[in-house]
Parts: structure tokens; C-alpha cells; sequence
């Protein structure tokens, strides 16, 4: 098979991993050394997907041969599509390649399991050994970690690579039990703390070898079970808290060629998925417990944020006044993010708030006005009742059904 | 009324805004003139700046500085006067000039960050092709900033590229590496732009491939995608002439399961035979 014909089947087997990043790398360069590639801490978006999603690195399985059955992937062995094997050095070829070129930052790489666990493992570290041995390259390198690969092929990626990852894949272990039988939770977890231990080993220890300085991460699919959202983000909140987790991805599932009766037929909306991140970004950024944000079993809602749906529910705070408010309620404000609040930090510093100053910081006016009070506003629907609030915020569906 | 020409960059309206700071000319009695380098005949019409009064001297933060000199580089019909009104507004003491709430500092704010995000965009977007010639370097590309940035991102491919050799060109300057010096040229030479649009050429087949197989078509999201990346963009990138076709595709077939037609007609295989446990060696690749 030639190489652009398997780089076409193990591209397209790839795209289901939904993380993309580059950042959080150490800085590194090649200025006047011998090899390629820099990392710098920011990731870069090199292309755009027509499903909207960033291209930052080559993302390729090694191979899609896979001895495992998960009812969800579509490389499943009992799955109908076409197989191919890169060998390790044509990944290593393919990554310097579109790195020349500028169309990637670095590689991610996975794969299905082929023979054992080591052996699929020994197979991903040796293509990242050729990247920063033979080709010297200093770019971004992700590997996917095998659960249940020996402890040292562990240190050896970790060694290698940026990023590690061990995909948890569902939120809950009944779940993984009936749809990816091969699989468990207590081999995942362990990985993932063996992956930390050997983090915080290497951050005490200044001088010593690197382990995976861009920290780990896994990916959980949404949708492909009946798991709701609140055991999803207590879950994501456990990830981030016992193994110091740097991100949880959310893939919807999606629908996929010849589906197992065990799988839905239809994706869950894209909107769950996209209000899954916004909540992770608001327990990672803004200090919200998963607690806060869902009290009791259920789901996101779908026709407003979790902020706006956060502070609806918690109208005693509100209104707000910026020029007197603790500056880490400023963040809590519907409308009002990170940046913008620490804007208006130092803006009140200077002079008092006034409302045409949120115009200026862009601030989505509408979601802002009945939450704030300013020197010059003060809102006049701040008693009426947050179903009224609601319904005049509430997003209009853009979501098209399948036609 | 003091009318300044200027046919240089920041360090000439650096030299002219700090004389008229000095003279204690305000704002709103300066116009500023950006013109060709027929400038000087017009020179005369502008009556001199008056002397500073002995003794005045500004002092300007190195951050407002740094400010001044990054919106400078923002392409517009009148860069220079907001320039001068944020310079003599923080001259005087007025720090909020520089913040993003107030009404000058909004906007020299938004020429800071719109400069900054020019940079990122030739980080990104920029895509090196092999030069098919013998000679010169070997890595050329051809990229059409919207502001004045391409002298701050050589240290950057620098980094990336190593040894090897690179060069940028653009309708206006040109940038080139051999390795180890840079030679950046405010006006790109003729012979540069003509390479690196014969190897911007080159169709990267590879690259086509990999862009039209890593995206699900069950979820297009041709808005997100424009979003994130303006057209101007995409008519220098191999991989935008794919997207009309790829997204007609999607709606056609792809939709239904996530694959795309041409791979979803190949022959498929499945796995049969699997180990007693998964750790056991087995199977048959």
C-alpha cells in the first residue's frame, strides 16, 4: 500500500481523539542546532477542519488493527473497514515532513492494539525515539498511553514525549464494562496515577530528565451511554483533582459505519458536548466545583450556559457592583470572563466603572445588564424573575437536524 | 496648526512626536500625513516645531513605549495621531490612555492586539514550500500580512528550522535565513517574490490527503471553521481549494456515519481470532 493511502485510512481513524493541543511545552529551539522544531508553551492552530476544529498536529494512528472490541470505535476488530500498518519510521518521515512545511507543530500519535499491550506501546515509543534521536527533532510530541503497558515503557513516553495520554473513555465503570469489555477502570487509573507519580518526581527534581512537561490528559465519549452530565463533570472533577489532570476531552459520540446494536444511532447533540467544555473551562479557570454547577443527577442545560444558568439560580448575588465587588466575583458575572475581568480590576483602579466601559471591553452587553450595577446603571429588571431572565437569554437553537 | 508628513516609520514619528511634546503642541493641533517618498515636496508646507522650552524634559514608560511602537505597525489611514494623543495623554500623567476601558486606550488596545494576532497568523498560516531549484534556499514561502510584522517573526522560524535555510516574501518586505544570519529587506526583491510563488505551487499531495481525512463530516461546522480562519487566508493555503468540495461530500454522504465516501467504499476487514486475554500475543498483524 503506498503511503498516502495509508496516511488517508489512519488519518481518518485518528479523528475521533478529539484533543489537538500543542501548549504547555517547555520552551525549546533549534536556532542554529543541528535538527528541527521549537516548542514554546502556546500551541498554534496551523489549519481549520470543516467541522470547525483546529489543526495543531498530525494526528495518525500507527495502525488501526485493533484486538479489542470497544462497541463505540469504529476500529473495533469486529468493525468492516479498511486496515493499514504505518512502520515507525514513516511516521517520523511524514511528521518532519509537514513540520518543514509548517503545517504542524508536532505529532499525536496512537494506536489500535496489535499483539499486547507492551508490544503496541514499544511500537509508539519507538516512533518518538527516531523523531528526537535520529531526526533530532525538537517539536511537540503526544503520545496515547496503553493502560496495562509495563510500568517502564511508561517512563520511557513519558521520557519521549510532551503529553501522555490514557483515554478513560466512559465516565462510569458499568459503562466500559458493557461496551469496552477488553478494558478497565482500575488498569486506566492506575496508568494515569504512574503518570503523575512520575510528573511530580520530575518537577522536584530540577535537574533530572523531563517526564511528559506538558502534563497528561484523557478523553471521555459522550453520548455513547446513558451517563449524564453530572457524573460526567464529577468524574472530570475527580480526573482533575487526584491525578492533576491538565485537560478532560468531551467527544460526543459520534455515529460510525455498520454501528453494534449496543451503541445509539444517533450522535448526541453537539450542544451537549460544547456546554460539557464550558463547565470543564469554569471548574479549571474559574474556580467552580462540579457540585456548583449541576446540584443534583441530570444535565446541562441546552438553551443557556453553565455560568448564565449558575447565576439564574443564584440571583441573591446579583446585581453586582463592579467597582466594589471582590475581584473573583467579577469572573462569575454572566458575559464577564477571565480577561475582562481582570481588565476591569485594573480599570477601577484608575477611575470609577461606568456601563459604556463594558461596551468598550467588549463585554456581550445583553447577558451583562441584569447582573451588574456600574457608577451610572443600575439594572431595572434585577427583580424581575429569573424564568423571565431566561427566556429573554436563552440561545436560539442553530443546531439543524440532519435533512 | 502643525501638519506633519511623515514617508518613514516609528522611529521618524518618534523623532517629530517628541519634539512636539517637548513644544507642548496638544492633540488636537497636529495633523499627521502619511505619503510616499515624494514626502519632501511637501515638506515645506508644514511650518517648522517650535523649540522646547529649556529645560522639559518627557519620560515615557518602557511598557507605553512598547505600546506605541506595536500599534504603529498596524496598517491604517491614521495610525498616527492616536499615537500622539495616547503619547501626550501618558506624558501628562494620564495612565488610563493605555487601558482597554478608556476611549483612546480602547482603540490603541485594539491595534496592539489585532498586530499581535498578525504575527500568530504568519506563525500559523504560513506554509513553507521545498524550493525546486539547486540554488537558494530551501524552504520558500510566499504570505500577505495585513499590518507590518514580518521583521518579528524570524526569530520564531528560526527556532523551528535550525540549520536549514528559509526565506518569506511579501508585497512589501522580504525575509531570508541561510542558516545562521538573517537579511531582511524592506522592499522584497523581485527575484525572491518570483521563487517562492513558483514553489507556492506546489499542491502538497500528501497534506491535501491528510486535511480532507482527519475532519468528521457527521459534524461540519463550516461557520466555526470561517470563524477561526478568515477567507483571506485560505486562497494561499493548499487545503483551501479542498473545502467547497469536501463539505458538499459531507452533506451528501458522510453525515450519516462520519466516513467519507471514497473511504467508505473500500474494502474493509475485520479481525477475527483474538487472545484469551489482551496482554497474551496473538492476531494476526
Amino acid at each position: 500500500m503506498q503511503l498516502i493511502d495509508k496516511l488517508e485510512i489512519l488519518a481518518d481513524a485518528a479523528k475521533y481523539d478529539a484533543s489537538c493541543a500543542s501548549s504547555g511545552a517547555p520552551k525549546r529551539g533549534s536556532k542554529g542546532k543541528a535538527g528541527l522544531g521549537a516548542t514554546n508553551g502556546m500551541g498554534i492552530c496551523h489549519s481549520y477542519t470543516p467541522d470547525g476544529r483546529c489543526v495543531s498536529l498530525l494526528k495518525v494512528l500507527l495502525t488501526n488493527f485493533c484486538l479489542y472490541d470497544c462497541q463505540y470505535c469504529i476500529n473495533r476488530r469486529s468493525s468492516d473497514v479498511p486496515r493499514a500498518r504505518f512502520a515507525p519510521h514513516e511516521v517520523a518521515e511524514l511528521t518532519m515532513d509537514f513540520y518543514r512545511r509548517n503545517c504542524v507543530s508536532g505529532l499525536f500519535l496512537s494506536s489500535g492494539i496489535i499483539r499486547s499491550a507492551d508490544y503496541t506501546m514499544e511500537q509508539l515509543i519507538e516512533v518518538a525515539r527516531l523523531l528526537r534521536e535520529e531526526h533530532g527533532f525538537r517539536g511537540y510530541i503526544h503520545l496515547k498511553t496503553i493502560p496495562d503497558a509495563d510500568p517502564l515503557l511508561i517512563e520511557q513516553a513519558g521520557r519521549l514525549a510532551d503529553r501522555l495520554s490514557v483515554n478513560i473513555e466512559l465516565p462510569t465503570e458499568a459503562s466500559l464494562l458493557r461496551l469496552a469489555p477488553e478494558k478497565q477502570v482500575r488498569s486506566i487509573r492506575q496508568t494515569m496515577s504512574q503518570i503523575h507519580d512520575h510528573e511530580a518526581e520530575a518537577k522536584a527534581e530540577r535537574r533530572g530528565p523531563a517526564f511528559a512537561p506538558a502534563g497528561q490528559s484523557t478523553q471521555m465519549i459522550v453520548g455513547a451511554d446513558a451517563t449524564d452530565d453530572s457524573s460526567i463533570l464529577a468524574t472530570a472533577q475527580s480526573l482533575y483533582r487526584v491525578h492533576r489532570l491538565r485537560r478532560v476531552y468531551y467527544s460526543a459520540f459520534s455515529p460510525i459505519p455498520r454501528s453494534p446494536a449496543s451503541v445509539p444511532f444517533a450522535a448526541p447533540p453537539l450542544l451537549r458536548e460544547h456546554r460539557l467544555y464550558q463547565a470543564d473551562f469554569l471548574m479549571r479557570g474559574y474556580g467552580f466545583s462540579a457540585g456548583e454547577l449541576l446540584t443534583g443527577p441530570g444535565n446541562l442545560a441546552l438553551d443557556v450556559d453553565p455560568k448564565l444558568a449558575w447565576a439564574l439560580s443564584h440571583r441573591e448575588l446579583f446585581p453586582l457592583d463592579l467597582n466594589r465587588a471582590p475581584a473573583e466575583l467579577l469572573a462569575r458575572v454572566p458575559g464577564i470572563g477571565l480577561v475582562n475581568a481582570k481588565r476591569l480590576v485594573e480599570l477601577r483602579r484608575h477611575k470609577r466603572v461606568r456601563f459604556e466601559d463594558l461596551r468598550r471591553l467588549r463585554v456581550s452587553l445583553d447577558k451583562v445588564r441584569p447582573f451588574v450595577v456600574t457608577a451610572d446603571y443600575r439594572p431595572t429588571q434585577a427583580e424581575s424573575p429569573s424564568s423571565v431572565l431566561r427566556a429573554q437569554l436563552r440561545e436560539a437553537p442553530t443546531q439543524l437536524a440532519i435533512w | 496648526m502643525w501638519r506633519i508628513s511623515l514617508s518613514g516609520g516609528f522611529e521618524q514619528w518618534r523623532r517629530e512626536a517628541r519634539a512636539l511634546l517637548l513644544a507642548g503642541v496638544p492633540p488636537e493641533q497636529v495633523s499627521w500625513d502619511e505619503v510616499g517618498e515624494q514626502a519632501d515636496l511637501f515638506a515645506s508646507l508644514s511650518a517648522p516645531v517650535p523649540a522646547a522650552a529649556s529645560g522639559v524634559t518627557v519620560r515615557i514608560s518602557a511598557r507605553v513605549q512598547a505600546l506605541l511602537e506595536s500599534a504603529a505597525r498596524y496598517r491604517t489611514e491614521d495610525r498616527w495621531a492616536l499615537l500622539y494623543r495616547v503619547l501626550w495623554r501618558t506624558a501628562g500623567g494620564d495612565m488610563a490612555a493605555v487601558l482597554a476601558g478608556d476611549v483612546d486606550g480602547s482603540r490603541l488596545m485594539q491595534r496592539v492586539r489585532a498586530v499581535r494576532h498578525e504575527i500568530h497568523h504568519l506563525h500559523a498560516f504560513l506554509r513553507f514550500a521545498p524550493n525546486p531549484q539547486a540554488w537558494g534556499p530551501r524552504h520558500l514561502a510566499w504570505f500577505e500580512p495585513a499590518h507590518e510584522v514580518l521583521d518579528l517573526v524570524g526569530e520564531h522560524f528560526s527556532q523551528r528550522m535550525g540549520r536549514e535555510s528559509w526565506m518569506i516574501a511579501t508585497p512589501g518586505p522580504g525575509l531570508c535565513f541561510d542558516g545562521q544570519r538573517f537579511d531582511y529587506r524592506e522592499s522584497c526583491p523581485e527575484s525572491w517574490r518570483s521563487q517562492a510563488r513558483l514553489a507556492a505551487s506546489d499542491p502538497m499531495a500528501l497534506w491535501q490527503r491528510y486535511y480532507s481525512s482527519i475532519f468528521n463530516p457527521a459534524r461540519i461546522n463550516p461557520e466555526a471553521m470561517r470563524g477561526h480562519m478568515p477567507l483571506r487566508f485560505w486562497r494561499h493555503l493548499p487545503e483551501g481549494a479542498l473545502v467547497p468540495k469536501l463539505l458538499s461530500q459531507a452533506r451528501l454522504g458522510g453525515r450519516r456515519h462520519g466516513q467519507r465516501e471514497a473511504l467508505a467504499q473500500q474494502r474493509g476487514k475485520t479481525i477475527a481470532g483474538r487472545p484469551a486475554t489482551a496482554s497474551e500475543s496473538g492476531g494476526e498483524c
